[in-house]
């Protein structure tokens, strides 16, 4: 089955000089499809800046590393598996979770922690259908997880939930993971002629045969063939066999397989080391009999990886395997040259250049502009206190807000004994690493924005994943990314993409960040069409002592103080989402140097020990950040909305914009924080209020209004428990 | 739909596992870490299932067979993306 349009035909056989067999024809199409190739992307995504003293440069492929001193270094990668997932929720999402460990473990580090960031369509809604399907999606997606997580030991210790109109009958699933190792340990991939080519873990079967390719088309009908069944006990396995094998010294290269089988990793491998490999197919152990070398080449069976290894070693590697009780097959040897030769038998079936299946010819897309999605227009609110409570309320019980607690308590999120904050308790997730530094990361996303401004949208995600880390007292040291749009092919799309891209560099050129690694998805798209712009940018950051670790949550007798500006920039932000006003609004806009003054700021800040409780101003805006605060501490607010910063044309706007570079902090220094603040020339910032604990209620001043708005904890926590109170309704669908 | 008038009871049996090509982590690992490891060689594969029994009253067998496997189908009670189902009244109640 042929995936190669004709240029590609055209210019293999131009290349070759010969018409192509058809077994080399399964393998080429595998490895040019988008999903592997990146043939679409690669030219933009080269240009993100990927330096800095802290990334090992050089020695990645399938994850980035960075060194975080006394000898140690951390892996970080992300995946997504959404064509999977939407066809079957519970084992596509398992097997990314799967995928992405493997990707980590082939570097030689140990898995420690995972993430996820998750997009369906909205769980109760209008469309009666929709939202049942969405509920069963997340459902399974959210079981998937946590079983194969869960069963590997590895804790998930945060994520992202966005739902959408956008994402009828379809969901996306990302999943990152973190790794760490000692330097020393790491694989180098330097390899020898007459090395042994091992393929190690479960057997090769039919199942996924062109799962790479069915991920770089759009779903449709039945055509659903790709289909992975997780087994979580074998991964587990794997994990600690490979990393035995990685201490013992017996891996000189490795790499795990995914998308494309072995036919993209063999040929990727090859081209890694330098060096040609021969592999006689019929010496993989397999599921059953009569599989053709095609199918053994393109089979996506899960729980495997490739390991290299010497002849004097290969006693020890086997040990380890058998040890385990791991299946293994010697299937063949690194040879000299560059070429991957594949046997059947003994007979050779293809002797094709690594490079030549490895590098698909890359493609320049069309783009067009689309017309602007977003009218630049503010809407009448009646703002009455009573309007302006019960907004408050419902965009707190909007899902996209609304606690998360339903889905990540399905998750393990302390197993390992490594997780200080764990999710729901603050803006990022932070982890103890073993050379006494702490590890804040976070994802992030934001469909709506990006939808209405892919360029602005993206920045707006970089500017809240970096301001999440540092509510924890995190310094960002670098990104990660993951693409996720429709299909190329349409020039509007692939404008959007080169937008978010040029976004990414931009702001990542600015603030000094690295991006150390990332994924692009296309195709994605259902029945309907094409699924919103959705990138999803993930960031990771040290703190250095313990002290330094923040949480949102107001203790009694604070002052509150906010910094940033708040302006009039409405589009895409859950208010408008809630109250019906979706696609109306400009989507805010990242001031860069008003992001770093105030990012340096709260920094120093936390550095000086002024601060009690920190949090971002971000998704739905001011008056959610205040109550969050409340809940989590305990504690309630007085606070006079005249005082704030702002160029806002109505009260809702203060309350409910999505304008990026704000904190809000609770300090007992207030006098001290004052100084320091006064002497950062053009910071904006203000003390807003103050926080109780006397009595049960919260007040919102503002001279505009007749009398405050009051809010009880019972109120808000009750709406913020929504999301739970929706799943728990409605137990089976 | 009304079954209420129907006065026939049937008890049915709801078989659900993974198709032929996907495959059954639970269902190798019994093949091959408990019957190959004790040696009973004669057997060459195992398959694991899920299954229902669900008493039903309808018409008729055939008609009690087809209003449960639509139950399944409507309800999701398995994913006919991964596993194929079948549905067989094994016996009738008086």
């Amino acid at each position: 089955m042929s995936e190669l349009t004709a240029g590609e035909t055209k210019y293999l056989r131009k290349k070759l000089g010969r018409k192509p067999s058809a077994f080399e024809l399964d393998v080429v199409s595998a490895e040019w499809s988008e999903h592997c190739s990146y043939k679409s992307s690669k030219k933009l995504i080269r240009k993100f800046p990927n330096r800095s003293k802290f990334v090992i440069p050089g020695l990645a492929s399938d994850a980035a590393l960075l060194d975080i001193g006394l000898g140690y270094v951390l892996a970080i990668h992300i995946e997504s598996h959404n064509h999977p997932s939407a066809v079957e929720p519970y084992g596509g999402s398992a097997t990314g979770v799967g995928g992405v460990i493997r990707d980590i473990l082939s570097l030689g580090a140990r898995p420690i922690a995972l993430l996820n960031a998750l997009r369906f369509y909205p769980l109760d809604n209008a469309n009666k259908r929709y939202s049942q399907s969405s509920r069963w999606l997340l459902r399974n997606v959210t079981k998937g997880i946590a079983d194969y997580g869960n069963c590997i030991g590895v804790p998930t210790v945060g994520g992202e939930v966005e739902f959408d109109r956008g994402f009828s009958n379809y969901c996306l699933v990302d999943v990152a993971a973190i790794g760490i190792s000692k330097r020393e340990k790491i694989i180098r991939n330097r390899s020898n002629k007459r090395d042994i080519v091992f393929l190690v873990g479960g057997a090769t079967g039919r199942d996924g045969i062109h799962g790479s390719s069915f991920a770089s088309k759009k779903l449709s009908g039945e055509d659903r063939s790709a289909v992975q069944i997780p087994d979580p006990f074998t991964e587990k396995l794997l994990i600690e066999a490979v990393l035995e094998a990685v201490d013992r010294g017996c891996v000189n290269a490795m790499k795990d397989l995914g998308g494309g089988g072995l036919s993209c990793c063999l040929s990727e491998i090859s081209e890694t080391i330098s060096k040609g490999l021969e592999v006689d197919l019929s010496k993989v152990h397999v599921k059953e009999d009569g599989m053709s070398p095609s199918e053994i080449i393109l089979s996506e069976s899960q729980e495997r990886m490739l390991v290299i290894t010497s002849q004097t070693n290969q006693a020890y590697l086997t040990e380890i395997l058998s040890k385990y009780n791991l299946s293994y097959s010697n299937i063949g040897s690194v040879i000299e040259g560059k070429n991957l030769v594949i046997k059947y038998a003994g007979d050779v079936i293809m002797n094709l250049p690594s490079e030549l299946i490895c590098r698909a010819p890359l493609i320049d897309r069309d783009t067009i502009p689309p017309e602007s999605k977003s009218e630049d227009r503010n809407l009448y609110f009646r703002e009455r206190p009573s309007d302006l409570y019960k907004s408050i309320l419902k965009v707190l019980a909007n899902p996209n807000i609304a606690s998360k607690k339903w889905i990540y308590e399905q998750f393990d999120h302390e197993v390992g004994i490594r997780t200080v904050l764990k999710p729901g308790t603050a803006d990022s997730s932070v982890l103890r690493l073993e050379n006494g530094k702490y590890l804040a990361v976070k994802l992030d996303g934001n469909s709506k924005q990006c939808d209405l401004d892919p360029y602005h949208g993206t920045m707006c995600i970089l500017s809240e994943v970096c301001r999440n880390i540092i509510s924890t007292g995190g310094k960002p040291l670098a990104i990660i990314d993951h693409l996720q749009f429709g299909s190329p092919e349409n020039a509007h799309i692939f404008w959007a993409f080169k937008q978010s891209v040029r976004a990414i560099i931009n702001y990542c050129e600015f603030m000094r960040l690295p991006v150390v690694g990332g994924k692009v998805s296309f195709y994605n798209e259902n029945n309907l069409g094409p699924i919103k712009h959705s990138p999803v940018i993930g960031s990771i950051g040290l703190i250095d002592r313990s002290e330094w670790i923040m949480m949102p949550r107001f203790g009694s007798e604070e002052s509150i103080f906010i910094i940033g500006n708040t302006k009039d920039e409405m589009g895409g932000s859950e208010f408008y989402e809630t109250t019906g006003r979706a696609g109306n609004g400009k989507v805010p806009i990242v001031d860069l140097n008003d992001d770093m003054r105030n990012a340096k700021a709260v920094l120093r800040l936390i550095r000086e020990d002024v601060v009690s409780s920190l949090h971002d101003c971000s998704k739905g805006g001011l008056a959610i950040t205040l109550c969050e605060m409340a809940m989590r501490g305990g504690n309630n607010f007085q606070v006079d909305l005249d005082k704030i910063p702002n160029s806002c044309s109505s009260i809702s706007n203060l309350l409910f914009s999505e304008t990026p570079s704000r904190y809000i902090l609770s300090t007992n220094k207030r006098k001290r924080l004052n100084t320091m603040l006064s002497a950062i020339s053009g910071l904006e910032f203000s003390e807003i209020g103050m926080t109780t604990n006397n009595g049960s209620e919260s007040f919102l001043h503002h001279s505009k209004l007749n009398s405050p708005v009051i809010l009880t904890q019972k109120n808000i926590t009750d709406s913020y428990e929504n999301l739970g109170t929706i799943m728990e309704r409605t137990p089976v669908d | 739909m009304n079954t209420n008038t129907s006065k026939s009871r049937f008890i049915v049996l709801v078989n659900i596992e993974n198709k032929p090509y996907v495959s059954d982590p639970e269902g190798e690992t019994i093949l091959r870490d408990l019957i190959m490891e004790e040696g009973y060689s004669v057997v060459e594969s195992v398959r694991t299932a899920k299954s229902l029994k669900m008493i039903v009253r309808a018409k008729n067998p055939k008609q009690a067979e087809k209003m449960v496997m639509k139950i399944c189908e409507k309800l999701r009670i398995f994913n006919p993306i991964i596993s194929s189902c079948t549905v067989n009244v094994v016996k009738s109640l008086p």
